[in-house]
């Protein structure tokens, strides 16, 4: 077996790792799937148990997971833990790196919301100066889209505007409830598309990499898959200078073994991705990589009222339904706050409302939450992070993480563009709820630290240029043809989208031209 | 060489190599020490034994909180989540000494958050009423209390001083009465199942080698997942 050396490697098995071993072993490639942690089995690593029966009562377990405001004792012990694995940055700038590594990765945990980028993204540059284009359009990889969201059953309608692509959707016909016609009416003068809300719903109530492409991957039986392989470095060949493998280390034994293959796909998520290039020095001489970080804004929203839903009379004609208001600034006006703009999440809601939404306690409180309960609709906001050179991570000598690899620094911080698309947000939301005849109760301009939406995208873009960028618009290095990075590394630019159809798409197209390339002997 | 001797050689030569092999032999199989092996006994049908949440048995002493501190906390806690209905209050819920335990667990920052706002509570009934926080009566509590209170949302609570704690403060209060057992309980006694659960993840093969003795015995080998026993989910594209 020491002799073996595989067709590809696949580091990392979340959406973007799943769908690369799906389309290649499919073609008959022999894969060779590595990940950093275990496989996670509900049936034997989790069970249903009251909050008064952990340690903390539910809190997070206190000084653990300081930066993953997602965390709580529930589910603690899926995320990465950050003394394991921990990164630097500057303290006046926190960054929330949030990371799973449980066979799967993160796709075994989102929210999926599922949209595709529009031109406005790609071609953002042309659009409004700022940035780069991506080397490839809506058009380019309209069809991935429309394969990956059959697989993962992406539920929607029809009714996007340009900003917002149709794709292949389960249809959804539901009717808007009262509240979402009040607010619609009410937006009216911010000329904002309010549109149902687009969800994967994937297969048995999971929308993951592991239920939805690895089953297929090894169905083929032609891929190999192993666990708790903590990849430390990719391996060189000392002939052609091309990657040839990679060393990695045995995670609970500390062993550190080797695997030998002919073309290298990182799939590791964003960061790690780019971890791993810088701590094997691969693939920059452009010297852009690890720089255009990005993300969106997440935490700025409103959280109001419909006070005809009150003491009791709240129903599912009047409170029930979400919806997603796609950006609507700098679309066919040019805006003096900001460059780009945001989307708005809005769900109404016939549950109870958080306590903290009332200045009261006690009795008063209670009385409160009495009255309010099923009146609450909600609007978040996520706006577009721009790109930016200075935002950056690299690697950072001083530290190592459990298996001695080095760690990264991450330097990266919001600017005005993002504070006043915050404010911004805020303010229209409001107003747009007075309008609706709703009583506003918290509402928050102030977004989350960087990296908290787990959207982060970039730092090994993609371009036609060499010297601008690390991918080309195959997802494949500039200087090493048989180097691949499918996750969201290659983003040229965030837009207000979730970001995982992009990844997939972009996974299965970068796959498909790879196992072309290999079958005519290019690579 | 004698007849005997040649027989005996020839003997030795022909027991020799099972001999060896038997030394080869790195672990041979033990003597059983008892009729059943000790390992096997356990299986699906072992009955459980019932065991109970140590809290609310045992008894539980401070031990981050002043007696100053605590003898406010205590007032702050039944100040702000008396017993409402049939639902316990954050004293009949433990809350006090709970969030001694997690604060006290807490980093530092979290602790100067509590430390320094008990003790400003404290100070200002002192200023304003001559008495401790402790034992102020609801109305003069009110008033120190009501002007800090603001709405807010997940992950913001008011930065400004005093609000930050008041706030802070006042929502743990309530998530660790709400999470007890005593509020769960009572949910039960209500015929509600209990509220505040959920899918508790255990570390999923921890990672052992930090764990003192076992960190230098650890076999190498690189941990293979089991077949799983349903089959894999095939679906129609």
């Amino acid at each position: 077996m020491t002799d073996t050396t595989f067709d590809v490697l696949i580091i990392g098995s979340g959406h973007s790792g799943g769908m690369a071993a799906k389309i290649l072993t499919e073609k008959g490639i022999r894969c060779l799937m590595l990940n950093a942690g275990p496989v996670a089995d509900v049936a034997r690593d989790a069970q249903r148990k009251p909050a008064y029966d952990l340690p903390y009562r539910g809190f997070k377990p206190p000084g653990r997971l300081e930066h993953v405001f997602q965390a709580n004792e529930f589910n603690a012990n899926v995320w990465v833990d950050e003394e394991e694995v921990p990164y630097t940055f500057d303290p006046a700038n926190p960054y929330n790196w949030v990371r799973v590594r449980l066979f799967g990765g993160r796709s075994l945990f989102w929210s999926r919301q599922s949209f595709r980028l529009s031109d406005y993204e790609f071609k953002g540059k042309s659009h409004d100066g700022f940035g780069e284009d991506w080397p490839i359009s809506l058009a380019d990889l309209s069809p991935y889209y429309s394969r990956v969201e059959e697989i993962f059953q992406v539920a929607g309608a029809q009714d996007g505007p340009p900003q917002m692509p149709n794709g292949n959707f389960i249809p959804v016909d539901d009717t808007w409830s009262g509240s979402m016609q009040r607010f619609i009416k009410a937006s009216q003068a911010y000329n904002m598309p309010v549109c149902k809300q687009r969800r994967a719903q994937g297969r048995d109530g999971l929308a993951s990499s592991v239920n939805l492409l690895l089953p297929d991957a090894e169905r083929t039986g032609k891929l190999t898959s192993i666990a708790n392989a903590v990849v430390r470095q990719i391996t060189v060949d000392k002939n052609t200078g091309q990657p040839n493998g990679c060393y990695f280390v045995d995670r609970l034994s500390r062993r550190e073994m080797h695997v030998k293959a002919r073309v290298i796909v990182l799939a590791t998520g964003t960061l790690e991705s780019t971890r791993l290039l810088l701590t094997s020095n691969l693939g920059n001489s452009s010297g852009v990589m690890g720089h255009y970080l990005m993300d969106q804004i997440y935490g700025p929203g409103v959280t109001c009222s419909v006070p005809e839903a009150r003491n009791g009379n709240a129903t599912q004609q009047l409170m029930s339904g979400s919806a997603i208001v796609p950006r609507f600034r700098n679309i066919t006006t040019k805006y003096d706050k900001f460059l780009r703009g945001y989307a708005l999440n809005l769900t109404s809601h016939m549950g109870g409302v958080d306590p903290r939404n009332f200045a009261a306690y006690g009795a008063e409180l209670q009385q409160k939450l009495h009255e309010y309960n099923g009146s609450a609709f909600y609007i978040t906001v996520m706006g577009e992070v721009l790109g930016r050179y200075e935002n950056h991570v690299r690697i950072d000598k001083e530290k190592v993480d459990a298996w001695g690899i080095p760690v990264l620094r991450i330097e990266t911080k919001y600017t005005d563009n993002e504070f006043n698309m915050a404010k911004d947000a805020v303010e229209v939301s409001c107003s747009v709820a007075d309008a609706a005849g709703f009583e506003v109760l918290s509402k928050n301009i102030v977004p989350n630290p960087p990296g908290y939406s787990i959207h982060e995208v970039g730092t090994c873009r993609m371009g036609d240029d060499p010297k601008k960028s690390v991918l080309n618009k195959w997802c494949q290095s500039h200087e090493h043809k048989n180097l691949f990075v499918v996750d969201g590394a290659s983003f040229v630019s965030a837009g207000w989208q979730n970001p995982t159809m992009t990844i997939l798409a972009l996974s299965m197209r970068a796959s498909e031209y790879l196992a072309g390339e290999m079958n005519t002997r290019n690579i | 060489m004698l007849r005997r001797e040649f027989v005996r050689a020839v003997v030795s030569v022909g027991l020799l190599p099972k001999a060896l092999l038997a030394q080869q032999t790195a672990n041979p199989e033990p003597p059983p020490p008892a009729p059943v092996p000790w390992s096997l006994g356990l299986n699906p049908k072992t009955p459980l034994p019932v065991t109970e949440t140590a809290e609310g048995i045992a008894e539980i002493e401070a031990n981050f909180f002043t007696p100053a501190q605590l003898a406010t906390f205590t007032r702050l806690c039944d100040f702000l989540l008396p017993p409402l209905g049939d639902k316990p209050g954050a004293l009949q819920a433990g809350t006090p000494l709970f969030l001694d335990f997690l604060i006290g667990s807490s980093p530092e920052a979290r602790k100067q958050v509590y430390s320094g706002g008990l003790n400003w509570l404290d100070a200002e009934a002192k200023t304003r009423y001559k008495l401790p926080f402790a034992q102020l009566n609801a109305t003069q509590a009110d008033a120190l209390i009501k002007p800090w209170l603001r709405t807010w949302m997940t992950d913001h609570p008011p930065t400004e001083l005093h609000a930050d704690f008041i706030n802070i403060a006042h929502e743990d209060i309530r998530t660790a009465t709400m999470n007890s057992k005593a509020w769960d309980d009572v949910s039960a006694a209500a015929g509600q199942d209990w509220v505040t659960g959920g899918l508790y993840w255990s570390p999923v093969e921890p990672d052992m080698a930090g764990l003192g003795a076992t960190s230098t015995h650890l076999p190498p080998h690189v941990m293979a997942v089991p077949k799983a026993a349903h089959t894999m989910p095939s679906y129609p594209r």
